[in-house]
């Protein structure tokens, strides 16, 4: 009887560890890090890759546990993972839209959460298995994403952006983990054009609902 | 195989079959030298080869089935390894007796390998010897796969060809030299020569544990009794909760026993004795109104044929026409939680009363179960018997003890169509029209036994009665007869025991018998020789004995009975199919093969449509095909036990003896009717009555447990939360859970402390429970002492501590009372735990559960924890008002002092209220003691007020020094409290009337006073006096008013909130249920958020929108849309798409897109269309095409512009 509560904290956890192995599997498939510096894993029953190289692990944790502590908010709207060229031009966004996670104040993040459906009945908040599959299928996509995107320019560099709800409150208190982005005029019309998405999968198991796709830039390199 | 294996094999076994012998005069049969053993070694393999050629020669007859076969022998072997070399070499094989390399050989035979030989050769035909005999018998090279030695494990399924196909087998295999003894060709030798006696004397290891054949065994119809259990046991389910009130006196009453010189003494009814005089007085509502005229339904009920099921109607009629359940709109119904169900449920005093919270429903269960009452009798019955056959045997030792081969006759004794037979003595005109014996003429009411001419139009038991009557319309249906049964099965063995014969008892009309001694007497021989004459005139004895007692049963029930006579019990059994109805037949030895040959496989005892099934499967119909089938294979097929059985079966072969003790192996209890939980308590209360039955039965069996096993049904999460069946348990999801006890035991409250530990894991909700079994296993025998003390195990320390926890609940005030001269600092107590809404409360406080039972920490329950003074002053103690008085005695009688009484009792004004809730993390105010209250302010009080400030002190509430309570109390402390049921929301700012409203909702049973916050502030005492008065008539029959001012005065949305509040109230008192339970929740939930500190443990996430859906056919997964889609386009491929459709797709991919934010969906119902639609561009017309062609460009804009309008880049739709 593997009914233990599920309480948000669960939630962001099982996507945080999703998310770690989506970075890697990004930094592979896009090849940022050369790819013998990948170890293959295994995760949700899925052959991955992660690197060995322990700052960049180091780094990707760090960068993950802030989008934890981040989550815990409930304030983020979506999570990207961007792909610069050497001069800082994104070349890629890989979006999870991680706006429909349930939320909580900070004294109910370890509350069990629970759901009724219409009929009365209660959902299961994180169906383990289905999450998993629906991860694993996401993963599979991710690493198929090759065979849609360019091939990234060299010596492109990625980092890990959070794009919060309008609620929100920016993280700019020190320490200060986030940089805030300077606004450019990404609403204008014509920028639109510019990028192309890629849907990749979206996961919806209980309360785990996000998006995943990727944007690639348009301009011609 | 691989490849080189076969290479070598094939040198190997060219060089044989060219290797020929002439004579000696080889070199090999020259001197070895000196130091030239490989030279010694060669020729010795070559002589070896010399001697199988010349007896290949000698052996030209026999056919040459192993030609192209080269085998080696590997360890013991059974038949020997010489007689296996001289087999394979006679028909034809190779044989190689120094293996040089694995592959030389094509085949190794061997009956088992060390695990490390098995690793070795596991890629290597290892063979078993089994192989090679059988595929002599055979006359041909029967395939090597199904001996196989090595295989790939037992998980390994293996594929088997059967008819042609290719079926996935499971794979059992036992290994072992034991089965290789038991399955050898030897054994099989020595076994064919005493197939033909009956009853060999050697016995099968694995046929001692056995049960007896009627108890482990699937039997069909022609053995009524074991199968209608189930629908007996529903009867008595439905029959005994309502009439049981009477049944037991009935029961009860002597009954007069036949005056035959009975060896046996036939066991007394056993009903436990009814319940205490103090549990009577506790329930003064029990056996009036309804009760009663349920009483008079039952008793007239059961003596005509009923029409219907009422019993299951009535009750449900109880829930349907609750008034609690009718208040409820159906929504609310369904919101509500499992508990919160089952309180609304149990608000009703009826159903209640049958449900386990009800005190006495343990008690009551076992005791108006009639079939519990019937099989504890059968049990007595047995274990009498036994004791009977125990005695009798050592006795007569000697002559009992059995010789190999001797003949035995045994009986096998069964009443014909028991149940119908004994209820048409009362119906006499029935008998012979077809009758059945049924719980009621509903459609749903399964047939118990129905006579021989209902049979006859098809009717047979265990039938629906609606089927029956389709068959038969005119069909009688009689009803159970239980004292009947009783009595016709006490006769019955009565004359069973008369015959003197060993006896077996299978159920309660049904009987084996060993009658070879009496034969044997008859004959004068010891059974084993074969006179002509005498194995004659034991038969006719046989016979004639089983004449005396069907007449003599006859005569005493008025019933048939059949005997069949045989050998040994399977052929009794066989031969009783023939004798039935009313008759005998004695199987003899001689027509055994042909007789049970002709039988089809579920004719067999033991074997029903699984076991069928498998062995139609190996093509077997008949029981003679089993006997075509070697043993190895339907081992294969059955399994080890099962398979064994069946060959000898076919062959008429038992085992089993008559008498053969079946040694009990657990003892359990178990209540899946009426389980219906509000909070855990009581699931801990229900847990110890049931562990306590449990530990009743292990006394009575005289045993201890060391293995505890407890079963759970839980409601099934699809499952309405009322069953189809009145309390019954529904549609469950099972759980098991096992624990090793380590030290055998059947200590109630070792037993209570584990099972509620275990219960806890489960971690099931107590309002989802719908069954709870408890199992002891591994059972110790308990050896008394010579005081009857038990000596059997391990001796416990007995500690101070445990002397408490067996002190009676009762005795808790003196044990208290005792206490508190030493111990006057009492401060820290444990807060108790939140008790249940009263409203829901039976009318007495259910009894308390053992101390030591983990979750039940119940202090103090009656008295206070002041100190009571030593010195009493009679004539403060005659001042008293009477209540205090009796109150104060009470406590102090007991301990045996001197009664105590508060000393002075000064100042009321400083009294202040407070509410009743000790755990009331609101409560800020303090209560001087007992001993400062001024009697004479105390006089000077109205009447219900006086009441109430006595009432408080005797509420357990009472607990916290006033200085202690004053401080305010962090709220977040109370998550260290067990896990509360109901939420308990706090508003912000303490809230007015919170505690007011929380002082209605959870005023424990015990309390009496119930009074808000506010009134404890300094106000004026008028206000005081005034609030008070009316706060206390909260719990009396009075409207309660409030203070117009007052409410003018509050908020809108608190006024609100006050004045729902009154109303439920009001509800309350007049028999409405407490909405309150189930409004709160919700009410408070906008305001979750605001919550500094929330206290309830789950967090509810409102429900999200639906998803999109498409069409009327509301569809959402992928494979669905594209169904629908590719019907679309395929409806409307010879006009092209309207333009609505199109707008409709596009409106919902937009909504896919937007609202369940799955663009990948969207798009791949896109890229489907736009995929039929190239698909299937030949066969159209260019118009169509070019309109399909539109709509898709038309829905791939629609994506595309809400992927946009998502502020995201084109998506490539193409």
């Amino acid at each position: 009887m593997a009914n233990e509560a599920t309480t948000l904290r669960n939630i962001v956890a099982a996507f945080t560890d999703f998310l770690t192995v989506a970075i890697h599997t990004i930094l592979y498939e896009r090849a940022i890090y050369p790819q013998t510096s990948f170890l293959s894993a295994r995760k949700y029953n899925f052959a991955v890759r992660q690197n060995r190289h322990p700052k960049v692990c180091g780094w990707i944790n760090d960068a993950v546990s802030a989008v934890e502590t981040e989550l815990l908010k409930g304030t983020v709207e979506r999570v990207a993972i961007v792909i610069f060229t050497k001069d800082n031009q994104p070349v890629e966004r890989f979006m999870l839209d991680v706006s429909r996670f349930p939320t909580a104040t900070i004294a109910d993040l370890d509350t069990p959460l629970e759901r009724k459906s219409a009929e009365g009945d209660k959902v299961p908040i994180l169906p383990k298995v289905d999450m998993e599959e629906q991860f694993r299928a996401t993963l599979s996509r991710l690493a198929n994403c090759g065979s849609t995107l360019r091939p990234p320019p060299e010596g492109c560099t990625f980092t890990v952006a959070i794009e919060l709800k309008s609620v929100g409150q920016a993280p700019v208190a020190h320490p200060q983990p986030w940089m805030p982005v300077e606004a450019t005029e990404q609403d204008g019309a014509d920028d639109k054009v510019q990028k192309r998405t890629v849907p990749v999968r979206a996961v919806s198991a209980g309360e785990m609902m996000l998006e995943c796709w990727i944007e690639e830039s348009a301009v011609a390199d | 195989m691989g490849s080189r294996l076969e290479e070598k094999s094939k040198l190997v076994r060219k060089r044989i079959e060219g290797h020929t012998f002439d004579d000696e005069k080889g070199d090999e049969y020259e001197g070895s030298k000196f130091g030239g053993f490989t030279e010694y070694f060669r020729r010795k393999k070559i002589k070896l080869q010399n001697l199988d050629a010349q007896l290949r020669a000698q052996s030209a007859d026999k056919p040459q089935i192993f030609k192209g076969v080269v085998c080696h022998i590997n360890g013991y072997t059974q038949p020997s390894l010489n007689d296996l070399h001289a087999l394979i070499v006679q028909h034809g094989g190779g044989f190689i007796q120094y293996l040089d390399g694995k592959t030389m050989v094509t085949h190794i035979i061997a009956s088992n390998l060390t695990p490390k030989k098995k690793e070795e050769f596991k890629r290597y035909r290892m063979v078993k010897p089994a192989w090679i005999v059988d595929s002599v018998n055979a006359g041909k090279l029967l395939p090597w796969d199904a001996y196989r030695v090595v295989d790939e494990g037992v998980g390994q399924k293996v594929l088997g060809f059967d008819n042609g196909q290719v079926v996935s087998q499971v794979n059992k295999r036992t290994q072992g030299y034991k089965e290789q003894t038991d399955a050898s060709w030897y054994t099989s030798q020595l076994k064919g020569e005493h197939s033909q006696m009956p009853g060999t004397s050697r016995k099968q290891p694995s046929f001692t544990q056995t049960l007896t054949p009627g108890e482990d065994i699937e039997d069909d119809e022609k053995y009524p009794a074991p199968e209608i259990t189930s629908s007996i046991e529903r009867a008595f389910d439905q029959d005994g909760m309502d009439d049981g009130q009477s049944s037991p006196q009935k029961l009860q009453q002597p009954r007069k026993l036949p005056a035959t010189n009975t060896l046996i003494e036939t066991p007394p009814p056993t009903s436990p004795p009814l319940a205490p005089i103090q549990d009577e007085r506790a329930y003064p509502g029990e056996a009036t109104g309804a009760d009663a005229t349920k009483l008079a339904d039952g008793n007239a009920s059961r003596l005509r044929p009923r029409e219907g099921s009422q019993e299951p109607d009535y009750s449900m009629a109880i829930v349907r026409d609750s008034e609690k359940l009718n208040a409820l709109s159906p929504s609310r119904l369904a919101s509500m939680t499992a508990e919160e169900h089952n309180a609304l449920l149990l608000s009703d005093p009826r159903i209640r009363k049958s449900t386990v919270v009800h005190p006495d429903f343990l008690e009551q269960y076992y005791r108006e179960s009639r079939l519990h009452h019937l099989s504890t009798w059968k049990a007595e019955l047995k274990s009498q018997l036994q004791a009977l056959a125990a005695e009798k045997s050592s006795s007569q030792k000697t002559k009992l003890k059995k010789l190999p081969g001797q003949r035995r006759y045994i009986m096998h004794v069964d009443f014909d169509s028991f149940f119908a037979a004994v209820s048409l003595k009362k119906y006499p005109q029935y008998k012979d029209k077809p009758a059945v014996v049924a719980h009621g003429g509903g459609s749903g009411s399964e047939i118990a036994s129905c006579n021989y001419p209902a049979r006859k139009f098809g009717v047979s038991n265990g039938m629906w009665m609606k089927r029956a009557q389709d068959l038969y319309p005119e069909l009688k249906i009689l009803p159970y007869d239980f004292p009947g049964y009783e009595e016709a099965s006490r006769k019955f063995y009565d004359a069973i025991v008369a015959t003197g014969g060993t006896v077996q008892s299978v159920s309660i009309d049904e009987a084996l018998v060993d009658i070879s001694a009496i034969c044997f007497a008859e004959s004068g021989t010891d059974g084993v020789k074969r006179y002509e004459g005498a194995v004659h005139r034991e038969q006719r004895k046989a016979d004639l004995v089983a004449q005396q007692l069907r007449d003599e049963v006859l005569e005493k029930t008025g019933c048939a009975v059949s005997v069949g006579i045989g050998g040994n019990i399977l052929q009794a059994k066989i031969a009783l199919r023939k004798a039935k109805p009313a008759g005998q037949y004695h199987l003899k030895p001689e027509e055994v093969l042909d007789f049970i040959g002709k039988l089809e496989v579920e004719k067999l005892p033991g074997v029903a449509w699984s076991i069928g099934g498998k062995l139609e499967e190996i093509g077997i119909k008949l029981v003679s095909d089993i006997r075509e089938v070697s043993k190895e294979k339907l081992i294969n097929a059955l399994g080890p036990k099962t398979g064994e059985k069946m060959w000898d079966y076919s062959r008429g072969i038992d085992r089993t003896d008559v008498g053969d003790q079946v040694i009990r192996k657990s003892v359990s209890a178990e209540v899946n009717w009426g389980v219906r939980f509000e909070n855990q308590e009581q699931v801990d209360e229900f847990m110890l009555g049931l562990c306590g039955e449990l530990h009743k039965r292990l006394v009575k069996e005289r045993v201890k447990g060391k293995q505890l096993t407890m079963k759970v049904m839980r409601r099934a999460a699809d499952a309405p939360r009322d069953p189809p069946k009145h309390l019954g348990h529904g549609k469950c999801d099972t759980y098991n859970k096992s624990l090793q006890l380590g030290v055998a035991t059947n200590d109630t409250a070792v037993i209570t402390k584990e099972a509620i530990g275990m219960m806890k894991t489960f971690n099931i909700s107590p309002g989802e429970l719908r069954g709870i079994g408890m199992q002891m296993q591994k059972l110790d025998p308990i050896k008394f002492g010579t005081e009857g003390t038990d000596v059997g195990s391990q001796l416990k320390l007995q500690f101070k501590v445990g002397q408490s926890s067996k002190t009676a609940p009762v005795n808790q005030n003196t044990v208290e009372a005792e206490r508190a001269p030493e111990d006057p600092i009492q401060d820290v107590v444990t807060p108790e735990k939140q008790r249940v809404a009263d409203a829901n409360k039976p009318s007495v406080p259910v009894r308390p559960v053992n101390h030591s039972t983990p979750t039940k920490k119940a202090l103090n329950m009656l008295g206070t924890q002041f100190v009571l003074p030593t010195q009493v002053d009679p004539s403060v103690l005659a001042e008293l008002p009477a209540d205090i008085r009796a109150k104060l005695a009470r406590h102090v009688r007991p301990a045996g002092q001197s009664a105590p009484v508060p000393a002075a009792v000064n100042n009321h004004e400083k009294t202040s209220w407070s509410p009743s809730r000790a755990q009331s993390p609101a409560r800020a105010f303090a209560l001087p003691n007992q001993s400062q209250l001024d009697p004479s302010i105390l006089e000077a009080l109205p009447e219900d007020v006086r009441a109430e400030i006595l009432g408080f002190y005797k509420s357990p509430g009472n607990r916290k020094r006033g200085e202690q309570a004053l401080l305010p109390q962090s709220p977040r402390k109370l998550r260290t409290l067990p896990p509360i049921k109901q939420p308990v929301k706090r508003k912000r700012g303490g809230g007015l009337f919170a505690g007011r409203a929380r002082s209605n909702l959870h005023s424990g049973d015990n309390s009496t006073l119930t009074q808000s916050n506010f009134v404890a502030r300094p106000l004026a005492p008028k206000h005081l006096q005034e609030d008070g008065a009316a706060t206390t008539t909260d719990t009396e029959a009075e409207p309660d008013e409030l203070d117009a001012e007052f409410l003018a005065a509050l908020p809108e949305d608190l006024r609100k909130e006050v004045l729902d509040q009154q109303r439920q109230a009001r509800l309350q008192r007049t028999g409405g249920i407490d909405l309150s339970l189930h409004q709160r929740p919700k009410a408070r939930k906008k305001k979750a958020c605001d919550e500094e500190a929330p206290l309830d443990r789950l967090l509810q996430i409102p429900p999200r929108p639906s998803r999109p859906t498409f069409t009327m056919r509301k569809l959402t997964e992928l494979p669905d849309l594209r169904v629908a889609v590719k019907a679309w386009y395929h409806e409307f491929s010879d006009e092209g798409p309207y333009e609505e459709d199109v707008a409709a797709l596009v409106k919902y991919l937009r909504d896919v897109v937007h609202d369940e934010r799955d663009m990948t969906k969207a798009v791949a119902v896109v890229k489907w269309l736009a995929w039929l639609v190239e698909e299937g561009d030949e066969d159209v017309s260019e118009k169509v095409r070019v309109a399909w062609a539109r709509g898709v460009e038309t829905v791939e804009q629609g994506v595309q512009s809400a992927v946009e309008e998502r502020g995201l880049g084109t998506v490539n739709v193409g």
